[in-house]
């Protein structure tokens, strides 16, 4: 692999050549060699957030092929597009290796190099300062999710900031908050052995998450059935057996109509409703006016079809499911729409049967279960942490409680900063985070910055957030650093680790290891007894299991045991047969249905919840409730992951930037038409918040009331221009209005603009 | 020559999702640019279709009757190959593929395409990158003469072949997707 040779550039002259280039100083990667650590690697990928299994090969001269990890059955050689560009990412000439510190104003980007020594020191201070002023909580910390963020949250935590935010109110946060508040915690689905599977949105083909996207690949080939609605024809649309272009911001309707139907048909499980769930009445008083027809008047999607589809849902159950959705907030119901799909599947009782939703298992659990010790168990390492202020984001007393649990509302630093209500919150420091592209109302988003005293940003390249920052900590890619073992049980216990496949490039350092060192500058070496070193932390991890650490070195992934639901008595007898201890754990049925625990207040499934009744009048049940989000001369505006790229992080990697240049427009042909505008041509998108340039793609596969574009990090403002995608393309959190959902504090990321050719 | 490999690119398991793209870009050195191996989204009346655009390694191979140097050439595995020591870089072979599937490597000069990864992966012993690579399992690769061949042809009835200009039959099957 060729490494081209790019020098520092030193001058602004140099720089003119091409707009796209930075002013000053950078430090970017200069023609060094990517050297393997050892000729294969089993470790975990990080071009997205779900952790693949993968093996990296060093094929010597500096290249390195990157392939999924035979160890994990579930994925086995499988990977993505992102995952294998990994080599790209690592080779590229274009990351920031060395730690810089602003000239110039905020966001100029203008550089200059500096040592880490100077960084820390530096950095240290102005923490110091702040802390000395306002408090420790004067410093908001934010991070992408992921097994860094456990450092990250840890070296917030050890400063005494409670203002720790992961990227959660902008992603999965409303599909996990209303689960805590209806189940007690999350539940995944069993993919594998559904037979009828309906998604609303949530779509495994482009949203591509290995394993499952294997899983429902393979399912569809066993005669499953796939039900898609999505406004406009996605991938998964067109793989489903029959799809639907529902209207932007009505699932809901559909999911409640549904919902009605299985009740007034005596379609639903009777007997699991009254036996796991409280407030069924209440809900199906609720809903009972919402019928197909109802629904059809707002949805657009035929009364017949939700009739037809809902029988078909029943026939199918327990093996039939409704995904409850991934990166979600359609609207500005998005508590009440995850509540209608989490319905659904409590409805038919598909809990702990194939097919449907289960509870992932710790490997504690499941050893008690099976009465043995199936699986070795980690060491959790406690510290105790000064006592911390109250977070920013809970002025609003205990409504937002479940949403802070899930990693708070990260919105909300936008306010405070220009408010100082709760409280002043003067500086920021974000690692791995792009929230100027990821969350919504960029033009608010910068003021914000500007407010700040201190901002520190850890990234291996110059994001639009990055390029607001004070300081830049260049992070080590996930190739080239160890993290703690993960917890991936889903069935059955299984770990995986990080461990790093090649040397360190540069001078970047994993961010664990960055956030150490600036906390020894800050005084908080106390709350480090692994001294700073991952390689300690897992072998304090698996203290009492020192062969796991071995078995995950080698191997990367780790799983034990066999796989059972709870309420499955064909899964359970092989489980038994494997685990004669386990017998003594069985119900009186021969299940373990007796151990199936819901976490909510009142034990059980929660079709009415009195507690948020009482913190949010009116949303103790289901209802639905019209929301208008587009006016009469708007369109509604959505966006979807792209298979080739991950939200805001991979627009700068050459090669996925190659697979897709930029994020067109699609608007449906009759639109386009009473708009003058033509396939190709350059077109405004504008509304309250901002306005953007993006080219049209006029076609049939959208409703009329609807435009689309793919979410990916495109239309770079401030940061690097260095690729095609992020120099061109529309950049959606210009378009997405600031918003805080009810109950779940979601951003929202449906929102209406105008359009006009430019 | 017929090949004694055969190609299956299932459609209808096949999501578009470029990780074979990106996999033998990085395997075979592919420079920024071009391609050996991708899939076409192309939008139908209402679905897409999923579309390989890779070398058939096809029976008559006309990129190899135009190589004035035997450059092209056709291995004893009946796999289209280029030897780069023979190349003289005139491009007849690029012009005759009626497929399109070579490119003109900047830096060699000679044309490069999909040869199986014959010399990536094959003398290894390994499956070619697209197949192992695939979320999908959308690709097998197998021998012609096998009996995975022979189950998968009779399981996908279906199944065709492209035959394009007088290039005769390609190595590689499609199973387009039917709702």
């Amino acid at each position: 692999m060729k490494i081209t040779r790019r020098r520092f550039m030193q001058s602004a002259a140099a720089a003119c050549a091409a707009s796209a280039l930075p002013l000053g100083a950078v430090a970017f990667q200069d023609g060094i060699k990517v050297e393997g650590v050892t000729p294969e690697t089993n470790t975990t990928c990080e071009m997205c957030s779900y952790r693949c299994p993968v093996r990296v090969h060093d094929l010597g001269s500096g290249k390195i092929f990157i392939e999924g990890n035979k160890n994990a059955g579930h994925q086995k050689t499988r990977i993505c597009a992102r995952g294998s560009s990994g080599y790209s990412l690592l080779n590229d000439p274009n990351r920031i290796v060395k730690p810089m510190k602003r000239k110039g104003e905020r966001g100029a980007g203008e550089w200059e190099v500096i040592s880490w020594e100077q960084a820390y020191t530096e950095i240290a201070e102005k923490m110091n300062a702040l802390k000395s002023k306002h408090g420790a909580e004067t410093i908001a910390f934010s991070a992408k999710s992921g097994s860094l963020y456990s450092q990250f949250k840890h070296f917030a935590q050890s400063f005494g900031s409670p203002n720790i935010f992961s990227h959660s109110s902008m992603c999965p946060g409303g599909r996990y908050v209303t689960a805590d508040i209806m189940l007690g915690g999350d539940m995944v689905w069993d993919l594998k052995n559904t037979k009828y599977l309906i998604v609303f949105g949530h779509n495994l083909y482009e949203g591509v998450e290995v394993g499952d996207t294997y899983k429902t690949a393979a399912m569809q080939n066993g005669g499953g059935k796939i039900v898609s609605f999505d406004p406009r024809l996605s991938v998964v649309s067109s793989k489903a057996d029959e799809y639907f272009f529902i209207k932007p911001g009505t699932d809901i309707v559909v999911a409640l109509a549904m919902c009605n139907e299985l009740i007034k048909n005596d379609l639903y499980d009777k007997e699991f409703v009254v036996e796991y769930s409280i407030g069924f009445s209440e809900f199906a008083r609720s809903i009972e006016n919402i019928t197909p027809e109802f629904a059809e008047m707002y949805s657009g999607v035929k009364a017949e079809v939700i009739r037809r589809i809902t029988r078909e849902f029943a026939a199918a159950a327990p093996a039939a499911v409704v995904s409850p959705g991934h990166r979600t907030t359609y609207s500005f119901e998005e508590f009440d729409t995850r509540r209608a799909l989490f319905a659904l599947n409590a409805l038919v009782g598909n809990f702990e049967r194939k097919g449907g939703l289960y509870s992932k298992r710790s490997p504690e659990a499941y050893n008690k279960l099976v009465g043995t010790k199936a699986a070795p168990e980690l060491k959790k390492i406690k510290v105790e942490y000064p006592k911390p202020a109250a977070r920013l984001d809970a002025l609003d007393g205990e409504r937002f409680k479940y949403s802070i649990k899930r990693g708070g509302i990260y919105q909300r630093i936008i306010e405070t900063a220009l408010s100082d209500k709760p409280y002043p919150v003067k500086g920021w420091v974000m690692s791995r985070t792009n929230p100027m592209q990821t969350l919504a109302d960029y033009p608010k988003m910068v003021e914000a910055m500007k407010a700040m005293e201190l901002i520190v940003s850890c990234d291996v390249y110059m994001t639009d957030s990055a390029a607001f920052a004070d300081y830049f900590l260049p992070e080590a890619t996930y190739l080239e650093r160890y993290e703690q073992i993960e917890n991936r049980s889903g069935q059955s216990p299984a770990y995986s680790l990080r461990q790093p496949a090649v040397k360190t490039i540069g001078d970047a350092k994993s961010s664990a290891l960055i956030w150490y060192e600036l906390g020894l500058k800050l005084g908080l070496e106390e709350f480090y007894p692994w001294g700073g070193s991952m390689e300690k932390y897992i072998e304090m991890q698996t203290a009492d299991a020192p062969e796991l650490l071995k078995e995950l070195k080698e191997k990367g992934f780790v799983s034990y045991g066999t796989s059972f639901l709870l309420r499955e008595p064909s899964m359970i007898a092989k489980a038994v047969e494997k685990y004669p201890t386990a017998a003594a754990n069985l119900g009186e049925d021969g299940t373990f249905a007796n151990h199936m625990k819901f976490k909510t207040k009142s034990g059980k499934i929660e079709f009415y919840s009195e507690e948020i009744e009482q913190l949010w009048p009116g949303y103790g049940v289901p209802r639905f409730r019209n929301i208008k989000i587009a006016g009469s001369d708007e369109l509604l505006f959505i966006q979807a992951k792209a298979a080739v790229h991950t939200n805001a992080a991979t627009a700068f990697v050459p090669s996925l930037s190659d697979l897709m240049p930029s994020n067109p427009v699609w608007i449906n042909t009759e639109t386009a038409k009473t708009h003058g505008i033509k396939n190709g041509d350059e077109i405004v998108l504008e509304n309250a918040t901002g306005s953007e340039k993006g080219v049209a793609l006029v076609t049939d596969n959208i409703r009329p009331d609807t435009v689309f574009t793919y979410m990916s990090g495109f239309g770079v403002k401030n940061g690097y221009k260095q690729t095609a995608a992020a120099a061109s393309g529309v950049m959606c959190s210009n378009l997405l209005p600031h918003a805080v959902n009810d109950v779940t504090g979601m951003a929202v990321h449906t929102s209406a603009v105008k359009i006009f050719r430019a | 020559m017929k090949s004694n490999y055969l190609m299956f690119h299932d459609e209808k398991k096949c999501i578009g999702c470029q990780a074979c793209t990106v996999g033998c870009a990085n395997v075979n050195d592919v420079p920024r640019g071009f391609g050996r191996v991708q899939v076409q989204i192309k939008p139908e009346k209402d679905r897409y279709q999923f579309y390989r655009v890779s070398c058939q390694h096809c029976e008559k191979s006309p990129c190899v009757n135009v190589c004035p140097t035997g450059a092209s050439y056709v291995d004893t595995d009946g796999v289209v190959r280029v030897n780069n020591a023979k190349c003289i870089s005139c491009a007849y072979c690029q012009s005759a593929c009626p497929y399109h599937v070579r490119y003109m490597e900047p830096d060699t000069r000679c044309p490069d395409k999909c040869d199986f990864c014959a010399e990536s992966r094959l003398a290894k012993g390994e499956l070619p990158v697209c197949v192992s690579v695939c979320p999908t399992d959308a690709l097998s690769f197998v021998k012609a003469d096998s009996e995975e061949a022979a189950e998968w042809l009779s399981k996908h009835p279906e199944a065709y072949r492209e035959s394009k200009g007088n290039a005769g039959a390609a190595s590689v099957y499609r199973r387009k997707e039917i709702h």
